[in-house]
């Protein structure tokens, strides 16, 4: 099925201006699919984790919709679908990008879109319900919006209880469900106050998430890299902790900035994560670009460089832009918002360039052809 | 309600035409830039989605012009249509 066999590592970039589609046996040589969608934009897409056959993609086209639309051939063919989710005429709003696609541990598909929603389908894309419990919250008037918009970025499921899970929405804040969206908690405390060493004691501080991690090995541990530094909280605990020694510090949020955060595919704490200047300039620090990892569940983070670019590197990578593969070592997978697709294949030792000049990367995921 | 002879022509964009079976121009029965709507939704299921957003508005970046009238900043169900009027669908001038 388009030349890729069980077992491959399928790598998909979304760009500003289509879809590519990668994949290599050995990760080392890659095949390019695409691009796919020309000229749309697609922030995320996937492979579904569980079979490992079918693409989805969350397609925003400026003049014609938002979509999810299916390939089951890798990309040779894509359902471009009838319908996008949608809002509730009374809402007054409009979905107006597809952020995040992620499946459920039952099977499900949701989808996280803007202005912040979360649509569930349970016919892989084809129909969309709204999570009502949380797009209609009842605080959902005071929500801000973040540099990006009003955004649903992050959906983390529960692998244990597929009643549980973890949304982030900037620049609302973290939101928690235990019982299968019927109801949703705030989960701020903790978080550093903009600009300050002083955090927010209130669960419902509204803050700037940008991404969240599960642990691999207890994901009732959480990673955050939040606009204003980068946290981690276990289940049961009463607050945010930080876990920034080693990071850079960014001159105006008090903290590490950037976007991502990952976590390694098996590995017990570690994760990933690509700081920058700070929100008043979102580029790789000094023109050299290195991703961070923590080892140790973020006690320390160590630099990591050999491979990528340090010098003239003056780019950004957004919050999807960093992911793992399921790989023993893990392959590690970095896109740029000027086009470059960087690739590891030793849990992020060392890199190599996979591809240049793409457009913008918008969003990076890493699966296994036919399941893992 | 369509009465009489309310034949107009919906003339589609070479972007939209993937979501209707390759067509780029309909006749349909309408008395409103609605009726014309739902009549090529019922030919090529999810246009309508194409062309409305959540509101039932007319997408932000899709242009109407009945014969050269724009008309996509009314309610679609206000636009009223004559036999023998066309319907030209477009994409705005817009993206980066």
């Amino acid at each position: 099925m388009g030349g890729a066999k069980k077992g491959d590592t399928v790598v998909t970039v979304g760009t500003r201006k289509g879809l590519f589609v990668f994949h290599s046996r050995d990760r080392k040589r890659w095949q390019k699919r695409g691009p796919y969608f020309e000229g749309v934009e697609i922030r995320h897409a996937i492979l579904d984790p569980m079979e490992g056959k079918t693409l989805y993609a969350g397609v925003t086209s400026e003049h014609w919709g938002m979509m999810v639309s299916r390939s089951t051939n890798l990309g040779d063919r894509w359902d471009l679908g009838k319908e996008g989710p949608r809002f509730t005429k009374e809402s007054g709003l409009t979905v107006t990008r597809i952020w995040q696609l992620q499946e459920g541990v039952d099977g499900s598909l949701y989808a996280g879109t803007e202005p912040a929603g979360l649509f569930r389908s349970e016919d892989h894309g084809v129909t969309w319900s709204s999570v009502d419990s949380l797009n209609y919250w009842k605080g959902r008037d005071k929500w801000p919006a973040g540099g990006g918009g009003l955004c649903l970025h992050t959906i983390l499921p529960y692998p244990k209880d597929a009643k549980r899970m973890l949304v982030g929405i900037s620049a609302a804040g973290i939101f928690a469900t235990n019982d299968d969206g019927e109801s949703w908690r705030m989960y701020d405390a903790g978080i550093r106050e903009y600009g300050k060493q002083k955090f927010f004691d209130r669960e419902d501080a509204m803050t700037c998430v940008h991404k969240m991690a599960r642990d691999p090995a207890d994901p009732a541990i959480v990673y955050q890299q939040n606009h204003a530094g980068v946290f981690r909280r276990n289940r049961g605990d009463a607050r945010w902790s930080l876990m920034e020694k080693g990071l850079p510090v960014a001159k105006s949020t008090g903290g590490p900035f950037g976007f991502p955060m990952v976590a390694h595919p098996h590995d017990r704490g570690t994760a990933y994560a690509v700081p920058l200047v700070g929100d008043y300039n979102r580029v790789t620090p000094k023109g050299s670009m290195a991703v961070f990892r923590t080892t140790n569940g973020g006690k320390r983070w160590d630099r990591h460089s050999k491979g990528l670019p340090q010098k003239d590197a003056w780019f950004t990578v957004l919050r999807d832009g960093l992911r793992t593969d399921d790989g023993d070592p893990a392959g590690v997978y970095v896109g740029t918002t000027t086009g470059q697709l960087y690739a590891s294949r030793n849990d992020g030792e060392s890199w190599q360039l996979i591809a240049d000049h793409l457009n913008g990367i918008q969003s990076v995921e890493a699966g296994t052809f036919g399941g893992q | 309600m369509v009465e009489g002879d309310m034949r107009v022509r919906v003339e589609l964009p070479t972007g939209l035409r993937q979501y209707a079976g390759g067509k780029s121009s309909f006749e349909v029965r309408a008395a409103s830039l609605a009726d014309a709507i739902r009549e090529i939704n019922a030919q090529h299921a999810g246009l309508a989605y194409r062309l409305l957003d959540d509101q039932g508005r007319m997408r932000r970046f899709v242009l109407v012009f009945v014969n050269e009238e724009p008309v996509a900043h009314l309610p679609p169900e206000d636009v009223r249509l004559r036999g023998g009027d066309t319907v030209h669908i477009l994409p705005s001038v817009a993206g980066g």
